[in-house]
């Protein structure tokens, strides 16, 4: 049944003096290792002075891109809910045929650079693009304008909506159906049983992928700049640009606090967490005929999402294949270099997030709430901030390691770690803490029931995490440029020479490869967790 | 090289021009582009492919059939040693030259770290005193102005700077330009005729044709280098009202200016400002049928000629290796390598540039204008930003 412990928590161990301790260390030291770049943050963002700090920021035009910014992450996350959440549900508790395939297919666009997203339905649909060309013989003139805010939801949507269908995903993969089963027995219909049974039960999970979204939203620079939509990052990109770092960075603490803002309103939309007991599910729903626009649906998001951009770059591959010069070449090491960094900051940024996931979501007060949310602060930071935050660390203090692949891992678990936080701690608030003290009554002692019982149960949300970071990793690009060791090329620092040089076929390649063995690892991560949940 | 419209202008540069006959068309080695145009470019002379190092010293270049003047790689002191080259210039550029260099002689390895000029100076200052970075290559002098500026740099040798005349270098010898640019105005061939392009970039906001035709890329840093030289040469209140105009002219902004020299051969709009190789890069995948050309300004902001080079960081650990790398960089082979690979002009006056483009010579950008002053970005930015065009 769903109950509330918290409450109990609380008067069991009266705030945080019953705070286990080598957890809280662990959170300590994990929330510690985030705050590090962010000191360099303030020390560069002090420097300058006041009056320019005011004058820069109660400018008319910052005060626009602000507001172009807030409208920009509120429409597309709230459009990622509107799409990963029923994609999460029809693979989850629906009976659409090939579920695992679809389940694959809508996670990957999470995958592709935005930008080159971004750049393809420009080319597609913009306003002399392949598409229109190929309208305009049968006298369309003019398709919807793909520039502005409209497009850049529209491809901000496509390639952030896996963050909420993957996190949703894991909560209702753990969710206990049997109150389903009841409400249904008590005549609720089925829209009724969902939006009573499983929103609730669901909401922290959605919450933490809306968040993902909207962060990365926020952020990002490449997607709003092709899209011709003004946005904040574009002040601090010039800033960059034109030397001005110090200006930069006190823009980008700007995005922190903005952050943290948005953090706090993600906390009330949290509202009251449930906990349940986990892992019994049994029925699936029956979709009828209702399969057919369900499967639509699906290859619609994943269509849009990954043939237009491929269809595009592919389209260019055999016209500039035969006179490109041998920088060019693809080679398999790349693909190699993307997984091994990738799955190395995924196991990473899990075993680091659990001890902040499982403190924050077992006990109230202030120290467990500040080490969940510090967490986020390094995905709130544009990735070139937090990249020359780590130079500057990396050069002074751990030359051994600078430029090297286990500084640039760690760039990545401290850009990445919410991910495997919001999904981890969505999960272990889905288990009812009266099993593990069931099995510490049977004899087992915390750290057994924490993993014979505890762990089990949170396998969706762990293995959603890891999927998350994995994912975003083999993406990232911006902390790659400048933290890799010389000479390390990965698919996406591949694809990016290629794109950046004009040479838009030769991103073909790579991009495929991207796309090919994501969806391999995404498959061996399914099977991993198809272990371990009953 | 004489216009084909007959104009006795220079200015404007027509298809006739086939940079003196040497290589056909531009391309064999042509930056993609979008689209789905066939690709029409062919090697000019054919059988470029194949020919390799054994080619140095020949006088042929490497990189494509044509006699070579200049000073070859192998008339240049040997390379040897580790060098770490911070390169603002992308590896599908240059990763081939610097690959080719770094061949020729046994002992020489090249550590490259590619990113965009703004990051690696960034990283640069914030490495310090532990940089690893030897050699910073530039897209712009700009950023190694900066890098002069924050006396990160050492001064080349003597018989390094003089390869290139003394305006394609920084003054104090910090840095060399190793292949240049031009700002240009694209311009869509369906809608304006070479004539209709003002001569003068300041009378751009008094032309209605351009009205709501017109795209610029303010983030851009060639773009706003250019406004840089506007303030220069025709005061901050000339160039404010400049950009006013071109507002109220309804222009278009876009992100880069690959995007605004694409969104012209499209017609999504009819012209635009943009530095000359990207038109280049999209007639050479478009072919002839594109309907592209580029106008030059006169003497003016609009005609700024630029350069992409190279200098020796404080932290480099063997000065003369570095040095003599970027003296490779002014050798026959690589000139020609640029002219060839990203449509740039060679800045050594031996070479030609290759491309529908006129000679170095027959440009006219503006007089008395030292590139080392447009390193001063901040107050264009300030400039831009009270017009609200940032």
């Amino acid at each position: 049944m769903a109950t509330e412990h918290r409450t109990t928590a609380d008067d069991e161990g009266g705030e945080e003096s019953g705070l286990p301790l080598g957890v809280s260390v662990a959170a300590a030291a994990v929330a510690a290792a985030v705050l590090l770049p962010v000191l360099w943050l303030v020390k560069t963002g002090l420097d300058v002075g006041f009056d320019e700090a005011v004058a820069l920021l109660t400018r008319p035009t910052t005060l626009e891109v602000f507001l172009n910014s807030t409208i920009l992450v509120a429409l597309t996350t709230a459009a990622c809910v509107l799409i990963g959440v029923p994609l999460a549900y029809l693979t989850v508790r629906t009976d659409l045929p090939f579920r695992r395939f679809w389940t694959i297919v809508v996670s990957l666009p999470l995958v592709i650079p935005s930008y080159v997203g971004a750049f393809a339905f420009v080319s597609a649909f913009g306003p002399q693009g392949g598409f229109q060309r190929l309208l305009a013989p049968i006298g369309i003139e003019r398709i919807p304008e793909i520039y502005g805010l409209e497009g850049s939801v529209l491809i901000l949507t496509l390639y952030t909506y896996p963050y909420v269908y993957i996190t949703a995903r894991a909560a209702l993969k753990s969710m206990d159906t049997t109150l389903i089963d009841a409400a249904r027995t008590l005549e609720h219909d089925r829209w009724e049983t969902f939006k009573r049974v499983t929103i609730p039960q669901i909401r922290p999970a959605v919450a933490a992928g809306a968040l993902l979204s909207g962060l990365y939203v926020l952020a990002d620079f490449g997607t709003p700049s092709i899209m011709r939509y003004d946005v904040f990052t574009r002040v601090i990109f010039v800033e960059f640009g034109t030397f001005g770092r110090d200006t930069a960075t006190l823009l980008s603490l700007q995005l922190v606090a903005v952050t943290l803002f948005i953090l706090w309103l993600e906390s009330r939309v949290r509202g009251e967490e449930r906990t349940t007991a986990g892992g019994r599910s049994r029925t699936a729903v029956s979709l009828g005929l209702w399969r057919y626009p369900a499967m639509g649906f699906a290859a619609l998001v994943a269509g849009l999402a990954l043939v237009v951009p491929i269809a595009i770059l592919v389209s260019w591959l055999g016209t500039a294949s035969a006179t490109v010069n041998q920088s060019l070449a693809f080679e398999w090491g790349y693909a190699l270099n993307s997984v091994t960094v990738a799955a190395a900051a995924a196991a990473v940024a899990v075993v680091a997030g659990l001890p902040v996931a499982y403190l924050s979501a077992r006990h109230d007060g202030l120290l467990p709430t500040a080490f969940e949310r510090i967490s986020y602060v390094g995905y709130a930071v544009p990735g070139v901030v937090l990249g020359l935050a780590l130079v500057f660390f990396g050069s002074q203090y751990a030359t051994p390691i600078y430029q090297t692949l286990y500084l640039l891992v760690f760039a990545y678990v401290i850009r990445f770690l919410p991910q495997s936080v919001g999904s981890l701690r969505a999960s272990f608030l889905s288990v009812d803490p009266a099993l593990p003290e069931a099995a510490r009554t049977l004899g087992q002692t915390s750290a057994g029931a924490f993993r014979y019982v505890t762990l089990p149960l949170v396998a969706p949300g762990l293995f959603g995490g890891a999927a998350l970071v994995f994912l975003t990793t083999m993406k990232e690009l911006p902390a790659t440029l400048l933290l890799r060791p010389s000479g390390f090329t990965t698919l996406v620092t591949h694809i990016w020479t290629a794109y950046e040089s004009g040479y838009f076929g030769q991103a073909a390649i790579p991009a495929l490869v991207l796309l090919f063995v994501s969806g391999l690892s995404m498959l061996v991560i399914l099977r991993q967790e198809g272990y371990d949940v009953k | 090289m004489n216009d084909q419209h007959g104009t006795p202008t220079r200015r404007r540069f027509l298809q006739a021009a086939t940079a003196a006959g040497i290589i056909g068309v531009a391309g064999c080695n042509t930056p993609g582009d979008g689209g789905n145009e066939t690709d029409t470019e062919t090697n000019g002379n054919g059988g470029s492919e194949g020919s390799g190092p054994e080619q140095i010293g020949s006088g042929q270049s490497p990189f494509g059939s044509r006699e070579l003047s200049g000073v070859p790689m192998s008339e240049m002191p040997d390379l040897e040693g580790e060098l770490t080259l911070y390169s603002g210039r992308g590896e599908a550029l240059v990763g081939e030259l610097v690959g080719f260099i770094e061949d020729l002689y046994p002992n020489f390895t090249v550590r490259p770290q590619y990113n965009s000029a703004a990051e690696l100076v960034n990283q640069i200052d914030i490495e310090g005193d532990n940089s690893p970075a030897d050699v910073f290559y530039s897209v712009n002098a700009g950023a190694l102005g900066a890098l002069a500026d924050m006396d990160r740099t050492q001064s080349l040798p003597q018989e390094v700077l003089d390869f290139v005349p003394q305006n394609f270098r920084a003054p104090d010898g910090s840095w060399i330009g190793t292949s240049g640019r031009a700002r240009s105005v694209p311009y869509n061939t369906d809608t304006f005729s070479a004539s209709d392009i003002p001569d003068s970039i300041m009378a751009f906001p008094e032309t209605a044709a351009f009205e709501g035709e017109l795209g610029w890329a303010p983030t851009y840093s060639s773009f706003q280098a250019f406004i840089t030289a506007m303030r220069i040469l025709e005061g901050e209140d000339a160039t404010r009202e400049w950009l006013s105009g071109m507002q109220e002219l309804g222009v278009s902004q876009y992100g880069d200016e690959f995007q605004i020299a694409r969104a012209v051969a499209d017609g999504e709009i009819s012209a635009g400002l943009t530095n000359h190789y990207y038109i280049q890069r999209v007639l050479a995948r478009r072919g002839e049928s594109a309907p592209l050309s580029t106008a030059f300004t006169q003497n003016d902001a609009g005609a700024v000629f630029n350069v992409a080079g190279a200098c020796v960081l404080d932290t480099a650990e063997d000065s003369t290796l570095a040095a003599n790398f970027v003296r490779h960089l002014l050798s026959a082979e690589a000139q020609d390598y640029f002219a060839r690979t990203t449509f740039e002009y060679p800045l050594v006056p031996e070479i030609e540039p290759i491309g529908r483009l006129p000679t170095i010579d027959e440009l006219n950008p503006p007089e008395d204008l030292d590139l080392s002053q447009l390193s001063d970005l901040e107050t264009t930015i300030d400039l831009l930003r009270e017009t609200g065009v940032l």
